[in-house]
């Protein structure tokens, strides 16, 4: 289940940025066919122009502009925004200067009618509504301007031409305004996913941890009343016995001590509340050091030292396995596991009071005994830390562990 | 009948308080001269009996194991008290060792392991656990990153940093005096001294309470 989780959170599905980002390629490709559009027309009235030279100047930059945004991944930094706003503006008043005079209201399209409207919605997407405001009166009183710039007196306009241009004016705000609307929507909504989704994961693993308890619970009602009653019914029968064999009141004993250490996890820890994807080292490695069988193992830890369930969770497994070898090999009375944080690092050491041996990899990987400590520092290395061995005969091992925690 | 130690029980499982004088007695080194089912019968006891040690659980019906800690070494600082508890119940244990307790002990260790840490805290050793070493190593660690650090605040050195993590590590004393080229009794000595560092910070983060709250002023 946790991996789930880590997948989820690591996928953004809920990152505002994207959203706009994908507003921002639509943006783009609207502003090729506006190019492809306008450069068409330029190329259909070129006969035409009064400044041929500014005509085709003014659609190079247009097209160098739109080049430079496909290709560079820029950020909508207010440099960009202007610059945009500045060519589309400066296309809209050009449009007005390379046509004959009075050509503006013949009705026929002129060649920047497409093009400048990208800015209203660019500034829109990236600065939401009163952004996609600013860049569409911005080009809509430039639209009006383009009239007397053209020759063109605004009081002697027919009232068809009026309400053409009013029309444009209208379209350039329009258009800035409802990107804007559009855009803030997709933010706010993307916020509430985000929200959404971290709940989602804190409720899975709160119930999660509810379920853990409940298995435990069972487990407590299934075995420790068992327990209790065979300590109970066994500890009479003994006591009537003249001899009694050691053997048999270890095992009591034993049993005893098992149920104590499931029932002390259970009633005196309260499952503290995790930060999102995270575990307890500390709980994690009591876990580990409960299943040890043969020897105790003690855990001691600077508070419960959280970490990214899955990091926590590969070093609880090498621990596991450096305990195992303790078992096996080192013929020790006790084990002890010690977590600490250092830094950014986590530092745990696994020692024992065992026999201890000669730490030389080369000779160990010759006597093919090498095999447990390679795969425990191999785990290590792979959450990008190393694992030190300092041991000596008669003088028990210490093996430490020390990765960084995220 | 004078070199055994004299000791209170303050339990409120009989059958407990049963198995532990039967331990300690028939060790021969301890005499147990009170017993208290709670945390107030418990202080009285031990303010009247004054023992050497006082074993002390934590979670008691009506006055805590803390409180009574508190109460006993304010009133008696020469009877030790040492914490005997069912679990880690971190917070208590440590704020146990804060009011002035000289160690604590789980109570599913052997009873060999209580007779050591009833000399041992007769003998003016404290009883550190590794657990134990780890609380104190974070509740240090803690104020020292705090917001403002405050330097009247007693610190540890770095030696005594060292000793504490090698006691966090499962070392004895012996082994740490061996591995740090000092004589275990040197060890004991920071040990004590981190000990009266942390009952220190307490007594500091007392009269900070009292300062904010202007209760140091007389009232007017």
């Amino acid at each position: 289940m946790s991996t789930t989780i880590e997948h989820d959170r690591q996928n953004g599905a809920a990152d505002p940025e994207r959203y706009q980002r994908t507003l921002a390629r639509g943006i783009l490709v609207f502003r090729w066919v506006w190019l492809a559009w306008m450069t068409a027309l330029a190329v259909a009235s070129a006969e035409d122009f009064t400044i041929p030279a500014l005509a085709w100047a003014s659609i190079g930059a247009a097209a160098a502009w739109t080049a430079w945004l496909t290709a560079t991944r820029h950020r909508w930094t207010s440099a960009v925004l202007w610059f945009d706003l500045g060519l589309c503006l400066w296309l809209v008043l050009a449009s007005a200067l390379v046509v004959p005079e009075e050509s503006v209201v013949e009705g026929r399209p002129f060649f920047a009618t497409g093009y400048p409207l990208s800015a209203p919605l660019f500034w829109g997407a990236s600065r939401g509504v009163s952004g996609g405001l600013i860049a569409g009166l911005t080009l809509g009183v430039a639209h009006i301007a383009t009239r007397p710039i053209n020759g063109v007196p605004l009081d002697g306009l027919t009232a068809p031409q009026f309400q053409n241009m009013t029309g444009a004016f209208l379209n350039y705000v329009v258009a800035g305004i409802a990107i804007g609307v559009i855009s803030r929507v997709l933010v706010r909504s993307a916020e509430a996913v985000a929200r959404a989704s971290d709940e989602l994961i804190k409720e899975r693993e709160r119930a999660a941890r509810l379920a853990e308890r409940e298995k435990l619970a069972r487990h407590i009602h299934d075995s420790v009343l068992q327990a209790l009653a065979f300590v109970h019914k066994r500890g009479r029968e003994l006591a009537t016995r003249d001899q009694v064999p050691p053997e048999e009141v270890r095992r009591l004993a034993e049993l005893a001590a098992k149920q104590e250490a499931d029932l002390r996890r259970l009633i005196l820890r309260d499952p503290e509340e995790a930060p999102t994807g995270s575990a307890s080292l500390r709980e994690l490695l009591e876990d580990a050091a409960r299943s040890v069988e043969g020897i105790p193992v003690t855990v001691s830890a600077v508070g419960p030292m959280w970490m990214p369930r899955a990091r926590a969770e590969e070093l609880t497994a090498a621990v596991r396995q450096a305990l195992e070898n303790v078992v096996q090999h080192a013929n020790a009375s006790r084990a002890n596991v010690f977590a600490d944080q250092d830094g950014d690092d986590v530092v745990v050491s696994v020692r024992d009071d065992g026999i201890g041996f000669e730490y030389d990899e080369t000779a160990l990987h010759r006597a093919g005994k090498a095999g447990m400590l390679k795969s425990m520092k191999g785990r290590a290395e792979e959450l990008g830390g190393r694992m030190v061995v300092v041991s000596a005969p008669g003088s028990g091992t210490e093996i430490e562990f020390t990765v960084p925690s995220r | 009948m004078t070199d055994r130690v004299t000791v209170v029980l303050v339990d409120d499982h009989p059958v407990w308080r049963d198995g532990v004088r039967t331990d300690l007695e028939a060790s021969g080194i301890a005499d147990v001269i009170g017993e208290a089912s709670d945390g107030g019968d418990g202080i009285q006891v031990a303010l009247d009996k004054m023992p050497d040690v006082v074993l002390m659980d934590l979670q008691m019906p009506t006055v805590s194991g803390v409180e009574a800690t508190r109460r006993i070494r304010d009133d008696a600082p020469n009877v030790k008290v040492l914490v005997l508890s069912a679990s880690a119940e971190e917070d208590h244990v440590l704020e146990a060792v804060k009011a002035g307790a000289s160690g604590y002990l789980l109570k599913s260790s052997t009873s060999e392991e209580l007779i050591d840490a009833v000399r041992r805290v007769h003998a003016g050793e404290p009883v550190f656990t590794p657990s134990l070493a780890g609380l104190v190593l974070d509740e240090f660690r803690r104020v020292a990153s705090g917001e403002a650090p405050r330097s009247e605040e007693p610190q540890l050195t770095p030696r005594e940093n060292e000793v504490l993590k090698l006691v966090a590590k499962g070392y004895t004393y012996k082994e740490i005096g061996d591995k740090l080229f000092i004589s275990t009794k040197t060890v004991q000595n920071h040990v004590q001294n981190i000990l009266t560092k942390l009952q220190l910070r307490k007594r500091y983060e007392l009269m900070r309470y009292a300062i904010q709250r202007g209760l140091d002023r007389a009232p007017e």
